[in-house]
C-alpha cells in the first residue's frame, strides 16, 4: 500500500495541515520581527516635517508607557528598531508646528516588522485658554 | 407505503439547529469585534473584525504553557479511558460470577457526584505524591463508567462465534481484546477519546484543587486567572474562549461519525 493511501484521512490531513500551517506562521514570524518601525510625519499643511519627536508608548492592558523616541530626518522620516511591542501607541510633535495625538496601532505578534501606511498628521495646537 | 414529505422536518431541524449555533456564533463575532454584549440593537454581523484580541490572550498570560498542559492531560486521560474501560466493558461482556452485581454497583456509582469524592481523591492523590502533577490532574478521570458501558455494549455486539474462534486458534484475553474486539469497536474507542478528551479538556474543579504552580495550570484555570487580570475586555475574553473550545470543538467534528456510532450501538438491544 502507497504511504499516501495510508495518510489520505481526515485525522493526518486536519492535524498535518495544522502543523504545517504553525510551521509556516512560525517562520514568517521569524523573518518579520526585527522590530522595525517606520513611517513619515507632516505638517498640517502636508508637508514633510523635519526635527519632529516621534514617542513609541507601550499598551498593554493596563497601562501605556513611553519605550522610544526617534527624531525625523529631513523628509520627516522617522524608524525605530528592535522594539518588541505588539500593542503601542504612535505620538508625534514639534515645537511651533504642532502635535499629534497618541494613535493606537495594533500588530500580530511581537516586533512585527511595519511601515505605517499614512503619515503621522501633526495639527496645529491652539493657545492655552483661547475658546475654539 | 405512503410517503410523507421531508421538507417540514427538515425546516425544523435547520431552524433548532440554527438556533442552537447562536450562542456559539455570538461568542465568535464578539471575539472578534470586541462588541459589548448588552449594545442594542445586537449587529447580526461582526463589524471590522480582526484578530487582536487573539494576539492579546496570547501575550497576556502565559497561554502555550497551558495549552501544553492541557494537551499532557487529555493525552493521558484518552489513553488511560481506552485501555482501562476497553479492560473492564471486556470483562463485563464475559459471564462470571457476581457481573450483575459489579453492574448494578457501576450503575450506582454513576448517581455520585464527583463533589462528593473530592477529599478522598485528594487524600489518595496526596498519598500517592501525585499532587501538582500531570498524573495527578489525570488520575480521577482514567476510567468513567459512561465509557466502560459504551465499551460493553460494542463488545456485546461482536458475535460469540468470533471469540471462541480466537480462543480456539489459542488467543488469550489480551489478544482477543487487541486483534478482535477493538478492532471492530472503532466507533466504541472514537467515543471514548471524544468522551475522555472532553470532560479533561474541560476539568476546572480538579486541576483547581490540586495544582499549586502557575506553570501547572490548565486551559480552565488560564482562563479563571485571565479573567481576574483583564475583567474589562470583552473581545480578549471571548477571544481566550473561543481559544479553548477550538481543540474540543475540532476532535469532535473529526470523530462525530464514529461518536454517533458508538453511542447508539447497542441502543436496540433486547
Amino acid at each position: 500500500m502507497p504511504l499516501w493511501s495510508f495518510l489520505a484521512n481526515r485525522y493526518t490531513i486536519t492535524f498535518g495541515g495544522i502543523a504545517f500551517l504553525a510551521a509556516a506562521w512560525n517562520l514568517y514570524v521569524v523573518l518579520n520581527d526585527d522590530g522595525i518601525l517606520a513611517g513619515r510625519v507632516v505638517g498640517p499643511d502636508n508637508r514633510p516635517v523635519p526635527s519632529a519627536i516621534v514617542v513609541l508608548a507601550e499598551k498593554t492592558l493596563l497601562v501605556t508607557s513611553p519605550r522610544a523616541r526617534a527624531t525625523t530626518d529631513a523628509e520627516g522620516r522617522f524608524r525605530f528598531s528592535g522594539h518588541t511591542l505588539y500593542h503601542f501607541y504612535l505620538e508625534a510633535y514639534k515645537e511651533g508646528v504642532g502635535r499629534m495625538q497618541a494613535k493606537e496601532f495594533r500588530l500580530y505578534f511581537k516586533g512585527q516588522n511595519m511601515t505605517l501606511r499614512g503619515p503621522l498628521r501633526l495639527q496645529e495646537s491652539k493657545p492655552a485658554g483661547v475658546m475654539p | 407505503m405512503h410517503r410523507y414529505p421531508h421538507w417540514p422536518i427538515h425546516l425544523i431541524l435547520g431552524t433548532v439547529s440554527i438556533l442552537m449555533l447562536i450562542p456559539f456564533v455570538w461568542v465568535l463575532k464578539t471575539s472578534l469585534t470586541g462588541e459589548n454584549i448588552f449594545s442594542y440593537p445586537p449587529a447580526i454581523l461582526p463589524q471590522n473584525p480582526h484578530l487582536y484580541y487573539y494576539v492579546d490572550v496570547w501575550y497576556t498570560i502565559p497561554f502555550f504553557r497551558y495549552l501544553v498542559n492541557s494537551v499532557i492531560v487529555s493525552a493521558m486521560v484518552v489513553a488511560a479511558n481506552i485501555v482501562f474501560n476497553a479492560m473492564a466493558g471486556y470483562a463485563l461482556s464475559r459471564e462470571f460470577l457476581g457481573k450483575r452485581t459489579i453492574i448494578m454497583l457501576f450503575l450506582s456509582c454513576m448517581m455520585i457526584p464527583f463533589q462528593v469524592t473530592i477529599i478522598p481523591a485528594y487524600l489518595i492523590t496526596k498519598q500517592l505524591g501525585l499532587l501538582n502533577s500531570h498524573l495527578g490532574m489525570a488520575l480521577p478521570v482514567c476510567s468513567t463508567i459512561v465509557c466502560i458501558f459504551v465499551f460493553k455494549a460494542s463488545f456485546d455486539a461482536v458475535p460469540s462465534s468470533l471469540v471462541d474462534a480466537a480462543r480456539i486458534d489459542g488467543l488469550s484475553d489480551w489478544g482477543i481484546i487487541l486483534k478482535i474486539m477493538l478492532p471492530l469497536s472503532t466507533s466504541a474507542v472514537a467515543t471514548n477519546v471524544i468522551l475522555a478528551f472532553i470532560w479533561s479538556w474541560n476539568n476546572f474543579l480538579w486541576p483547581l484543587i490540586i495544582i499549586r504552580d502557575q506553570d501547572m495550570q490548565t486551559l480552565p484555570l488560564g482562563l479563571s486567572r485571565f479573567l481576574t487580570v483583564v475583567e474589562g475586555t470583552t473581545g480578549a475574553l471571548y477571544a481566550f474562549c473561543v481559544m479553548v473550545l477550538l481543540p474540543g470543538l475540532v476532535i469532535f467534528l473529526l470523530a462525530q461519525k464514529e461518536f454517533i456510532a458508538g453511542l447508539t450501538k447497542g441502543a436496540a438491544k433486547g
